[in-house]
């Protein structure tokens, strides 16, 4: 069995563990979250034919970013970064804690940026010229909403895919 | 040019000797370059012609005989496939080994082989297969079982102990006080510890690579718990630590403790139920370390993929130590172990005697109380039985008993029974019971031997047989006078002596003898009649006498009217008392009157049945000879007979 630790990474009050909550069932209580900064849930994902155990680390949003657990984040194989559509500075964030979560894991793992709260795109405040920015960095993202589920399973099976595409290249 | 002679080197591969070509040996170009179809084509394109001029030839070998013999020698070798054979086989092995070290390409190329082989093979020679694995099953098999049904019967026996000992009673005691289940007050009270789950966790992502779970406990997921346990750590160490290098060795949570063993690559968590043995780091130490030896690889390049460590389970079997708490073991002697079992068969025994003993003395009492019940004229109404299994005192009978009713004690005897079984209360009463009013009636009238009495079933009492008259007749009135007799039939009983002496007493009566003129001795057509008379008065007096009853005979003589009245009364009288004088004579002694009547009663009233005295004299006597005659009159001190038409009294 293959198993994966991904990581949530994002601003303060940007939807993550909304969207780990529209993945997964967890069996945790979201309790945890404050109490050890952390919340574990499981997804099962068949990617090309292969089964895929995805152990989503949820970490505690914080308005500090620089404040990212660096502990909870050592060992992840692909991570989230999640961004509130409606608060620019939340891409921001998330860029910065992209870089920082690679800086931290010393490897470019597999990632994906989502933007959420898609379901509300009139109060978005992130432009459209904002997103062909990061197509042109090629930073792969998807615009999801933990509210109707648009885009979760998707952009979930995209990383899978990848890190399992990089097990084997690595192989 | 000077040939130097050949001389072959013992040094040559094979130490092969050989006679090198000479020089001007025609046959040796053809040594050095056949060509040979076999060999491959292109391997000899590349290849320089062999000259053709002799001399160069000839140059050629004395230049290159040695070399030339050795390349013969190699292709010679290269060709022959025994050789190549030996070659391989020489280094096999090592190929195989090197090669599996590499890739996993040699398994790829040779499974599909393998199982086709296997296959066919089985396919082809089942029975050997069958033979050549039974013996190594057989054992195998029947060794699980075994195992599998003892572990049972230990399980069994544990949970019988418990369930019925009084230590499993107070466990059950303490469940219900303290809402826990039976089965989780035995694991407290009779584990010291048991490590029902080990984890052996890769540090960095926290990723489960091999676990282990108690059978019966019921565990959350485990890659999800091996995460958090991660995360925890990571937590506590940031918060208190400061991130310096110190590890959570330990969590504890209630009766739980979570055991940690850290290594840079990998962690090993157990959970532990109870209190562990303070050497039980040390072991999660060496099974860490164990762990990490074998498994360095893997862990090196561990991208998520827990596959390579399924074997690593075995080692954290090593670790899944459970400790039962320990009963005290002192030696007991082996008496000490059988002590109860006598005791309990001596209880057994006892118990089994003394119930014995009282079924069969409840048994005797019952059949007696039974006999008591059947007997008449004995009312049972109340039985006091004594307590039962211990108590033998006799039981308290209270009864009203008809005094003509045997005493209970002796119908007890007379079945065979035990009385001092019994302490009796009599109440005396009267019975109604069809044989005790027989009893009864038996008892109050000395019943002759030719009489039968029965009573039938509305209390009229029966009499058949025969019996003096006498006692019939005060049976009569007596009979009626006991209780429950309701009336009394005598219809079938006669007296046969008074019906004799009836019968007599009419025949005399009814006899009239008559006497010539003047004489005093019957005539003679008379004459045996008068014998008759006087042998049935004879007899008569015999029966009445057998029958205690008073005879007496009134003789009464009488004359013809003619004459005169006083001759007339003397002849009468004479007549009479000549009669007398025979009776006397034959031996009689009952009392007899004579009546000398004279004339008074000429014969025809005697013919219409009048007495004697009062019949009228007015009447003129038709016949003188029917008038001189005797006449008798007997007298019983009792009725001589009885009318059977009367006998029935109500």
């Amino acid at each position: 069995m293959i198993n994966k630790k991904i990581c949530m990474l994002g601003a303060f009050s940007v939807g993550k563990t909304s969207l780990v909550s529209q993945f997964v069932h967890s069996v945790f209580s979201d309790k945890y979250l404050s109490t050890v900064g952390v919340k574990i849930s499981k997804k099962e994902v068949v990617v090309s034919g292969t089964e895929v155990t995805l152990l989503l680390w949820d970490m505690e949003g914080k308005d500090v970013y620089v404040d990212i657990n660096s502990s909870y984040l050592r060992g992840a194989m692909g991570f989230f970064v999640v961004a509130d559509g409606s608060r620019k500075e939340t891409l921001a964030i998330a860029l910065e804690l992209r870089e920082l979560a690679f800086n931290i894991l010393g490897v470019r793992v597999p990632t994906r940026l989502l933007i959420n709260k898609a379901d509300a795109t009139e109060e978005w405040e992130i432009t459209q010229e904002a997103l062909e920015d990061l197509r042109e960095k090629n930073i792969e993202f998807f615009c999801t909403s933990a509210k109707n589920g648009q885009n979760v399973n998707i952009a979930f099976e995209s990383l899978a895919e990848e890190m399992l595409r990089e097990q084997n290249s690595a192989k | 040019m000077t040939a130097e002679p050949f001389t072959p080197d013992p040094a040559l591969p094979g130490g092969h000797q050989e006679t090198p070509p000479v020089a001007g040996d025609a046959s040796a170009p053809d040594a050095v370059a056949p060509v040979d179809k076999s060999v491959d084509d292109a391997f000899w394109a590349g290849m320089p012609e062999a000259p053709k001029d002799k001399e160069v030839t000839l140059l050629r070998s004395l230049l290159f005989g040695r070399e030339i013999a050795i390349v013969e020698k190699l292709r010679s070798n290269y060709e022959d496939a025994r050789h190549n054979a030996k070659k391989v086989g020489g280094v096999l092995s090592e190929a195989i080994l090197l090669r599996s070290k590499n890739d996993d390409s040699l398994n790829t190329a040779l499974e599909p082989v393998v199982d086709e082989i296997l296959q066919s093979s089985l396919q082809k020679r089942k029975a050997d297969f069958v033979n050549v694995l039974y013996p190594l099953m057989g054992p195998t098999i029947r060794k699980s079982i075994a195992e599998s049904f003892r572990s049972m019967m230990a399980d069994f026996g544990k949970s019988m102990e418990m369930a019925f000992s009084w230590k499993g009673l107070r466990w059950r005691l303490e469940g219900l006080r303290t809402g826990k289940s039976f089965s989780e007050i035995v694991l407290l009270r009779t584990l010291d510890y048991r490590v029902e789950q080990a984890f052996f966790i890769h540090s960095e992502t926290g990723l489960v690579l091999s676990n282990l779970v108690h059978e019966g406990v019921g565990a959350q997921d485990a890659d999800m718990v091996s995460a958090m346990l991660t995360a925890i750590q990571d937590f506590v160490k940031d918060c208190f630590t400061g991130g310096g290098d110190y590890n959570l060795e330990t969590l504890q949570m209630g009766e739980f403790t979570i055991h940690i063993e850290h290594s840079q690559m990998a962690y090993l968590a157990c959970v532990v139920r109870g209190i562990p043995p303070t050497d039980f780091h040390k072991k999660l130490r060496e099974t860490l370390e164990m762990l990490l030896i074998e498994y360095s690889d893997e862990l090196s390049a561990f991208t998520g993929d827990n596959a390579p460590f399924t074997g690593a389970t075995r080692l954290l079997e090593t670790c899944m130590l459970a400790h039962y708490v320990q009963e005290e073991t002192k030696p007991h002697p082996f008496w000490s172990k059988c002590l109860p079992l006598f005791i309990a068969l001596c209880i057994g025994a006892g118990g089994g005697t003394a119930y014995y003993a009282h079924v069969k003395n409840l048994r005797a009492h019952r059949q007696a109380v039974a006999v008591l019940r059947a007997e008449p004229g004995l009312m049972i109404v109340h039985v006091q039985e004594n307590n039962g299994l211990f108590d033998r005192s006799p039981w308290e009978v209270i009864a009203f008993r008809d005094e003509l009713a045997h005493p209970p004690e002796q119908i007890l005897s007379e079945k065979g029974l035990d009385p001092s079984l019994f302490t009796f209360k009599l109440v005396p009463f009267v019975s109604h019971d069809r044989s005790i009013i027989l009893r009864r009636a038996e008892q109050s009238f000395s019943l002759p031997e030719t009489v039968r009495m029965r009573l039938d079933t509305n209390g009229v009492l029966i009499f058949e047989g025969t019996a003096p008259a006498a006692w019939i007749a005060r049976t009569r009135e007596a009979a009626l006078l006991l209780p429950g007799v309701k009336q009394v039939d005598m219809r079938d009983l006669r007296d046969p002596l008074s019906e004799e002496i009836t019968r007599r007493v009419k025949l005399v009566e009814s006899a009239v003898i008559e006497f010539p003129v003047g004489g005093d001795l019957p005539i003679a057509s008379d004459q045996a009649e008068f014998a008759r008379v006087i042998d049935t008065l004879v007899e008569l007096e015999e029966l009445a006498k057998k029958m205690s009853i008073a005879v007496s005979l009134t003789i009464y003589g009488h004359a013809d009217p003619p004459g005169s009245p006083r001759r007339n009364y003397e002849i009468s009288q004479s007549r009479a008392r000549t009669v007398a004088s025979m009776l006397y004579a034959r031996g009689s002694s009952m009392p007899i009157s004579i009546y000398g009547m004279g004339a008074a009663h000429p014969r025809e009233d005697r013919a219409e049945g009048k007495e004697p005295e009062k019949t009228p004299q007015t009447a003129a006597p038709r016949d003188d000879q029917a008038s001189r005659r005797i006449e008798f009159r007997i007298h019983l001190s009792s009725p001589p007979a009885f009318d059977a038409e009367r006998v029935l009294f109500q």
